[in-house]
């Protein structure tokens, strides 16, 4: 069945942004004759999923098996409630499919605060929340991947599987295997769970202690996350969708590297996607310019964790301008200050670029491995000046281990240094400095995994501190919301007690949290109070030998490697980046760094 | 310079205008069609489009000029190139910019769903005043330029440019006054100066 699009237009004539919902969009590409049909939902508004690379590299992985890929995302209240008072079921936007007819829809859970939209569009879709309501076997299955997966307790009890690690390979094995097995029988899951990556949470029980902590696992105990060995050859699409709507990142994405050699102590990307691969300059240029082309963009961003570290950077760069058009701009938007070079100059507009010393004295910048110096910081400053660079933007966090109000006071230092190296005679605008202040969120497979959370009275006293501090000419500065850093903590650090919590602020209409206009703070304190959970009890500080919920998650990083980082936080020691020597994190063996790649260059 | 008249239908009606404008440009990239570029500190291609079209309002006569020196065949690759809905159906090579947000004077609409009514009661009053969107007192009157029944179906030409009259609006006054509501309304043809 196919939804009948002139239905809609009554809705499509009353709602906001409504493109979002028609599709037609140039370059989409879902088989309507397929043996194996697979929709990518993506938990959040239609401009934010459309720019997100990772679901169209998953979709890809299907497509190149001969299955049907499409797109979903979650519609903004008013589109929701119109169709679901017309008693139109949610659809998918290549073929206008009902999600409930597809044989299995993937959730990309990018952010804790996406997890409410995931029940939404299951809603939306006449699709029942629990695993356990939709044991007949005439539902899609319902699966999860993404960063947020490595700890999918929270949302366990709503989905049949999780994929764990990269989607390249695991998420269409398991659809072959689907359909050699004729469905979600018994032997599919025996034969699915055998498989790196993939999590069947029906086959893990978690055991409580007297003291409601958990004291063990039963079941599957071990599961290990996918790890793709060769970035170079993995799928990636040619070509993709260009959104009807202006997205966030309207522009080509080619991934130059998979992973971080930083590890940067707070950072969860830069241990869940370890090791560190790279793709060739060869692979980055013809991706490049096959992007170009099919999509018609005018701009093509080089996205990793640090592009600064790509050891052939400078040779991509030349490659690139060779071979596009020349009117083709490149966007390199992670950049760290000690890899900022005239040479990377981004092409585009000179108006502003993003620093993010994370923290404010370089005592604190050592406890969370930054290894970045003060100088490093206005040399880099002082560089993107000479470009042409009017305005910096720099992110800080706030509530980081250790941290103290010497720290707060380092950030305006950081600031006072900035202006001094800005020279007016030279220009005639004046410099702008946006800061931006986040608050800590302790992220689980982290050395600051068993950290507490700082209390909204720390929270509230610090951020009265930094208004006062930065309260000065040229400095603006924007501070996150607390209660969503809290919530966020919560969910990432969760166990499956949370699914009737998240359940129950669902039906209490909290959706699209992660947009803090949408966001109910209150609503949600009222669905942990009636669920009887204390949020305090997920941000406090975690015992060293306490069985956390995401044990038996196997991401290849040792708690060993973990645990000494910690340590070495409190001493306040950098462990500096894995291209000057391996640190022993347990990837070594699969590990390209490890392995002399860098000596070989 | 290629002046090109197209449609905004099957989704497309439901664009803004800003990402109608980015669609075009990028289906002439795609399609290899370089668009000349302004002058300025941040150059941008040199398309003209005629004035927005509502949000779902259809449209088989939008016009539009691509400042380009491309000879081959403009329509066929554009067709080739561009989104579901956005189609070229004609497109000549002119010497200046008509400069269609300027040059169109008039636009005719075809609309379903209306209760049917005599037109004469329209046509035949002097004034109309209604409330517009920003909330002013306007007289509709004189950007009424016809208004007939063919079977179920209404047609009516309106103002457009300096004396524009918004085609969803008109539809809504006459739903207020007689009844039914508009379900389909579509553009057929627009008027004026370098229109083919």
């Amino acid at each position: 069945m196919t939804i009948d699009m002139s239905k809609l237009d009554d809705i499509l004539k009353r709602v906001e942004k409504p493109a979002r919902y028609t599709g037609g969009e140039y370059g989409t590409q879902a088989k309507a004759d397929a043996p194996f049909y697979f929709c990518m939902a993506f938990p959040d508004l239609y401009e934010v999923g459309m720019s997100n690379l990772g679901t169209k590299i998953v979709a890809e992985s299907f497509r190149r098996r001969g299955y049907s890929a499409d797109f979903c995302f979650a519609p903004y209240k008013d589109f929701g409630e119109e169709i679901r008072k017309a008693g139109i079921p949610l659809y998918s936007l290549g073929l206008k499919k009902p999600l409930a007819e597809f044989d299995m829809i993937g959730f990309s859970l990018q952010y804790e605060m996406c997890y409410t939209n995931m029940l939404y569009m299951l809603d939306l879709a006449g699709i029942p929340l629990y695993r356990r309501d939709r044991q007949n076997g005439r539902y899609p299955l319902i699966v999860v991947g993404g960063p947020c997966a490595v700890n999918p307790e929270p949302v366990a009890d709503f989905v049949d599987i999780v994929f764990i690690g990269d989607g390249e390979s695991a998420d269409a094995d398991v659809a072959a295997i689907y359909l050699e097995c004729g469905g979600a029988t018994e032997e599919f899951y025996r034969r699915i769970c055998a498989l790196d990556g993939v999590y069947v949470p029906a086959m893990t029980q978690v055991k409580y202690g007297e003291d409601g902590r958990i004291c063990g696992f039963e079941g599957i105990t071990h599961v290990k996350k996918a790890i793709v060995s060769d970035l170079d050859s993995a799928p990636f699409p040619s070509s993709q969708p260009v959104p009807n709507v202006q997205s966030v990142f309207d522009r080509s994405i080619i991934e130059v590297m998979r992973g971080c050699y930083r590890g940067c102590r707070f950072c969860q990307a830069g241990f869940i996607y370890r090791p560190v691969r790279q793709r060739s300059v060869q692979t980055l240029t013809s991706q490049a310019c096959a992007l170009i082309s099919s999509t018609g963009y005018e701009e093509v961003s080089l996205n990793s964790l640090s592009t600064g570290d790509y050891p052939r950077l400078k040779e991509l760069i030349h490659s690139l301008k060779a071979a596009l058009p020349k009117d083709v701009t490149l966007a390199l938007p992670s950049l760290r200050v000690d890899s900022f070079d005239g040479d990377f100059a981004q092409d585009a507009r000179r108006i502003s670029l993003t620093f993010a010393p994370e923290a404010g004295t370089q005592r604190l910048r050592d406890v969370i491995n930054k290894d970045i110096t003060e100088d490093e910081i206005i040399n880099a400053a002082a560089s993107a000046f000479d470009m042409g660079y009017s305005a910096v933007k720099l992110y800080f966090m706030m509530g980081l281990p250790t941290e103290t109000d010497e720290d707060l006071k380092g950030i305006r230092r950081i600031c006072d240094l900035i202006k001094g190296v800005y020279n007016r005679e030279k220009r005639s605008k004046a410099l702008r400095i946006s800061v931006s202040v986040s608050t800590f969120v302790p992220k689980p497979f982290t050395p600051f995994q068993w950290e507490g959370q700082i209390s909204a009275v720390q929270s509230a006293h610090r951020q009265e501190a930094l208004k006062k501090l930065l309260f000065i000419r040229g400095v603006s500065l924007s501070m996150s919301d607390y209660d969503t850093a809290v919530l966020e903590a919560v969910l990432a650090r969760g166990d499956r007690k949370l699914a009737r919590v998240i359940e129950l602020a669902y039906r209490k209409g909290c959706i699209l949290d992660g947009w803090l206009d949408d966001f109910n703070a209150s609503t949600w304190r009222e669905a942990f109070e009636e669920c009887g959970i204390d949020m305090a009890d997920y941000t406090r500080e975690r015992a060293e030998d306490e069985i956390l919920p995401w044990d038996f998650i196997d991401t290849g990083v040792t708690k060993q490697f973990l645990l000494r980082e910690r340590h070495a936080a409190y001493d306040g020691k950098v462990s500096g980046s894995c291209l000057k020597k391996c640190n022993g994190c347990g990837l070594m063996k699969v590990c390209p760094a490890a392995g002399g790649e860098h000596d070989s260059l | 310079m290629i002046a090109f008249k197209y449609t905004r239908t099957d989704g497309a009606e439901y664009l803004s205008h800003l990402d109608l404008m980015r669609h075009i440009m990028r289906t002439l990239r795609r399609a290899g069609i370089e668009l000349k570029k302004s002058e300025g500190y941040h150059a941008h291609p040199r398309l003209y489009l005629n004035s927005p079209a509502p949000v779902g309002v259809q449209s088989l006569a939008e016009y539009g000029t691509a400042d380009t020196d491309f000879e081959g065949d403009f329509e066929k690759l554009f067709n080739e190139y561009s989104p579901q809905g956005i189609k070229c159906l004609a497109c000549r090579r002119v010497a200046a910019n008509p400069n269609y947000a300027n040059c169109l004077t008039a636009c005719s609409y075809t609309a379903t769903g209306l209760a049917p009514f005599d037109p004469a009661l329209v046509l035949g009053e002097e004034s109309i005043p209604v409330t517009d969107l920003r909330g002013r007192q306007t007289d509709i009157r004189p950007k009424i330029y016809s208004l007939e029944f063919k079977g179920d179906c209404l047609c009516f030409t309106l103002g457009t440019g300096n004396n524009n009259l918004r085609a969803d609006l008109f539809c809504t006054y006459l739903a207020e006054r007689f009844g039914g509501r508009a379900t389909k309304i579509l553009k057929t043809a627009s008027w004026g100066e370098g229109v083919f």
